[in-house]
């Protein structure tokens, strides 16, 4: 079965400094991400976690290599065609959350259907039951400066969810939230992962690396450990 | 939704906002009073030109209408010369003179113009009689207010006035027959209007037949230029100067106030462009981090663009609007300083407001809004995505 | 022969009489200091001939030598006027327009004011007719279209300058907003708000003092273009714009002021926020 995500072989220098040094921040990543996967990449910082998850993302061009994501190689596309990809095909949660917060809770999960064309009632009703799947239906008018970090995070999650991509892309999702809140976002990813979402998440949390189906370790640019599945999965499934 | 997240980005920062809508509000006042500056004095003077529907004026070559002393001698002929061009309808022959009446043993001098009551276009007759008969003349407030006297008093004029000796020559009795509005003199300018024979006469005028000037009606649908054309092949002795021309004159004369009302409207543009970039570069700055998440989740650049001109249109808007109060006060006031220039008719503005004015400060705001989020929209379409990520992380 | 004539040509030149032209008649007709040129106060174009109303056949024509080109004076009420000028002796101007032995005018020098003053006196008690004005007098009675014009100039200025103070109000307001960020986290180690307060309206000072020097020198650079644009428009060697010291010293001291004030403003907001605050959390 063709993977949801494939890349081959991807590389990406930054140039950083005065002097204009190379750093290369992702050297050869090769990987496969079937549909329905759940895969935690882990690492230290400075390791190109983030930035391998922006090349996987299209958000960032690679300098070599190859990506196909749904079928459809992004490399060589054009900025129009990446951005209308992106929009209708992958979901971004990021560790700020990024919300923004002139809008309310529910005009802020409607904004991507906006994008997409989506009629008004069509979208207003759908960000309703989004926020009603991640337990923020009475909080749906709040604006984001009324809302607690981890009630923040999950309307993030519910806007990434907006045009029903077929991958959603995480990057430090529990970094700026307490253990307790980062739990219930663990637990919100598991039960998407559940009903058919294809997640990678980027982390440094232990607890969401290990909550997933597989975990691949970076360093200096490269997967030093690619392992099939975590222990406590491995265990589970047994 | 772009609209919404505009108005509700400018909302989120209320006194930055209401500062900046302020600076573009002083901004539009200035295009505004520039705007109508520049139009006003043309339409005022044209309005007053064409008040009595006298199309051509007649004044001696090398000069504006009583621009100086100079005179065109036979005057009758003229007018004959005049009456064979089938064009014409009515050809008002006009002499302006001083005279002047003893009032407490000082002499009070006044402006005054003999001309044919029946075909005059200089005065509007508010009370009494027309200055009809030989001993009659009609008078202004100010003529009225500096001899202390009314309507039917009878006063002896005089021609001649010498301060040293204190005597008058030239000497006339008249009655003030009634009371004027004259349409081009000065407020507070003294005037008398009488018969145009009675004053040449007092004058000494009579046997060259003096006047200063001609103002000729037309028949509707005469095409004035070919008409001047013929008055200036016929009576070489004289401009003839059609309102068109005559506006013209005026503006060589008063350009300085026309270019400084460009400058000043252009340097206001200026500003308001700066003010409104610089608000929308800050604003953009702050807001990177949820540009490029905007961008990440597949919103276009072009929708972007659309986002932050859209802020840069509504702050202009909000200016302009708020600054056509602010320039109307501003234009009246600006008016009254320039109202006092001497010689100036008391019917002219400077700053004419018509609402082809309004349209156009407006309009020339509404252009510079868009041009003024140019660079902040474009800088945020642009954005490179990831690295902006990034750096909202560092920061 | 023609070696001969030119004794004859100059003696006949000596007898012509000299006139002076204004420099943009000498320039628009190409007259140059020598020529000769006829005047006459004759109206052009076929009028002097018989039967055309008001003509004169016999207006005096006289042929004279161009010895001297005027320039414009720096006259204010001179300079929207675009009629010509001519300097004629006067004997000769009253025959070529027929006015007899009349003037307009007599202009009188005096030594001192003390000697005006006499002057002044003793003219209107020997003289019937008319009266004698000092200059200043009449200077006075016909400056108020300068006066108006003046009044106009500040009261823009005034404009100018309200619509600047809330510009920069603004931009300074902006730019210190930009940099919450930064200033919380200064808060945040320890520094006072005093030093954060002093530290934004130091910088607003020299934004205000940098920035006045750079308007100095466009409003300097913008002088000349006007001066040169109208003394061009115009053809008058008048000054409409002048740049002085205490022109440049008031903008600056206003800038400051103005600049101080804005941060000063600028940084109370930034001082009262919570660090915490100002930095996002």
């Amino acid at each position: 079965m063709t993977p949801l995500l494939g890349a081959r072989d991807l590389r990406r220098d930054y140039r950083m400094g005065r002097r204009g040094e190379v750093v290369q921040a992702v050297r050869g990543v090769s990987l496969e991400v079937p549909r329905g996967d759940y895969l935690a990449i882990v690492g230290p910082s400075g390791s190109g976690k983030s930035s391998l998850l922006n090349l996987l993302g299209a958000i960032d061009t690679p300098d070599a290599g190859e990506l196909s994501i749904a079928g459809r190689n992004v490399v060589g596309m054009s900025d129009r065609e990446l951005t209308d990809f992106r929009l209708r095909n992958i979901g971004f949660v990021f560790q700020r959350f990024y919300l923004l917060p002139v809008l309310t809770a529910r005009e802020n999960v409607e904004l991507p259907m906006a994008e997409a064309g989506v009629p008004r009632a069509v979208r207003r009703a759908r960000a309703s039951e989004l926020l009603a799947y991640v337990g923020l239906a009475p909080r749906e008018h709040h604006r984001p400066t009324q809302l607690s970090g981890g009630e923040q995070q999950r309307v993030a999650i519910a806007r990434a969810l907006a045009n029903r991509p077929a991958l959603l892309l995480a990057d430090e999702p529990t970094g700026e939230l307490d253990a307790r809140t980062g739990e219930e976002i663990i637990e919100l990813f598991g039960r998407l992962n559940a009903d058919g979402t294809t997640l990678v998440v980027v982390t440094h949390d232990e607890e969401l690396a290990s909550a997933a189906r597989r975990v691949i370790h970076m360093k200096d640019g490269v997967i030093v450990v690619p392992r099939e599945e975590s222990p406590t999965r491995r265990i589970e499934r047994e | 939704m772009r609209i919404l997240l505009a108005l509700a980005a400018l909302r989120s920062h209320r006194v930055r906002t209401a500062l900046a809508v302020l600076g573009v509000a002083v901004a539009a006042a200035m295009l505004l009073c520039m705007v109508m500056l520049s139009a006003g004095l043309r339409e005022s003077f044209r309005e007053l030109l064409l008040a009595r529907g006298f199309q051509l004026r007649l004044s001696p070559r090398g000069t504006l209408p009583f621009d100086t002393e100079a005179t065109i001698s036979d005057a009758s002929t003229i007018v004959q010369t005049l009456a064979a061009q089938p064009d014409v309808v009515t050809v008002s022959a006009v002499l302006g003179a001083q005279l002047h009446v003893e009032q407490g043993g000082e002499g009070v001098t006044t402006f005054a113009l003999g001309v044919n009551p029946a075909a005059q276009g200089d005065y509007e007759l508010l009370e009494g009689r027309d200055a009809k008969a030989p001993d009659a003349l009609v008078a202004n407030d100010a003529f009225l207010a500096a001899a202390g006297a009314r309507v039917g008093d009878t006063l002896t004029f005089a021609a001649g006035y010498d301060p040293q000796l204190r005597s008058f020559s030239g000497e006339r009795t008249m009655v003030v027959s009634g009371r004027a509005r004259f349409l081009y003199l000065a407020s507070g300018q003294s005037a008398v209007a009488l018969e145009l024979r009675v004053l040449q006469d007092m004058t000494g005028r009579a046997g060259s037949d003096e006047v200063s000037l001609f103002m000729v009606r037309l028949r509707d649908g005469a095409d004035v230029e070919a008409v001047r054309a013929w008055i200036q092949e016929h009576v070489p002795r004289v401009d003839a100067i059609s309102t068109a021309e005559a506006m013209q004159r005026v503006d060589e004369r008063l350009s300085y106030f026309r270019q400084l009302g460009f400058i000043l409207g252009a340097v206001s543009l200026i500003v308001g462009f700066l003010l409104v970039t610089t608000l929308m570069t800050v604003s953009v700055n702050e807001r990177l981090g949820e540009i490029a998440v905007m961008r990440a989740m597949g919103v276009s650049r072009l929708h972007v663009i659309h986002q932050i001109l859209l802020e840069g249109l509504a702050m202009s808007l909000a200016g302009g609007i708020a600054g056509l109060g602010l320039g109307l006060v501003t234009a009246r006031y600006l008016n009254s300083i320039l109202s006092a220039f001497p010689g100036l008719p008391e019917a002219i503005d400077f700053f004419l407001f018509q609402p082809r004015s309004a349209w156009t400060a407006l309009g020339l705001l509404v252009l510079v809004g868009v041009a003024a989020g140019i660079y902040p929209s474009w800088r945020a379409a642009t954005l490179p995505i990831a690295g902006a990520l990034h750096e909202e992380a560092v920061a | 022969m023609l070696l001969a004539a030119l004794p004859l040509f100059f003696a006949l030149q000596a007898q012509l009489r000299t006139v002076a032209v204004g420099a943009d008649l000498a320039a628009d007709a190409g007259i140059a200091v020598g020529d000769t040129v006829v005047i006459s106060a004759r109206p052009p174009a076929g009028v002097g001939e018989e039967g055309v109303p008001g003509g004169r056949a016999d207006w005096p024509v006289d042929s004279v030598v161009v010895s001297a080109i005027v320039e414009r004076r720096a006259d204010p009420s001179e300079i929207a006027r675009n009629d010509y000028r001519v300097r004629l002796h006067l004997d000769q101007l009253e025959r070529l327009v027929g006015y007899g032995n009349r003037v307009d005018r007599f202009a009188v020098g005096t030594f001192d004011s003390a000697a005006t003053e006499q002057a002044l006196r003793s003219i209107e008690d020997a003289a019937f007719g008319f009266q004698a004005h000092r200059s200043r007098d009449i200077a006075a009675e016909t400056s108020t279209t300068f006066a108006v014009v003046s009044r106009f100039h500040r009261a823009i200025g005034v404009i100018t300058i309200v619509a600047s103070a809330v510009f920069l109000l603004c931009i300074l307001l902006l730019k210190v907003e930009e940099r919450r960020r930064g200033m919380g986290a200064l808060r945040l180690i320890g520094l006072s708000r005093r030093t954060v307060f002093s530290t934004v309206v130091i910088e607003a000072a020299f934004v205000s003092v940098l920035g006045s020097a750079l308007g100095v020198l466009v409003g300097w650079a913008a002088s000349a273009a006007v001066n040169a644009y109208y003394q061009s428009f115009y053809r008058t060697p008048l000054r409409f714009s002048i740049v002085t010291a205490d022109i440049v010293l008031f903008a600056v001291l206003l800038s400051l002021v103005l600049g101080v004030v804005a941060g000063a403003v600028a940084a109370l907001r930034l001082v009262r926020a919570p660090p915490l605050e100002l930095i996002g959390r």
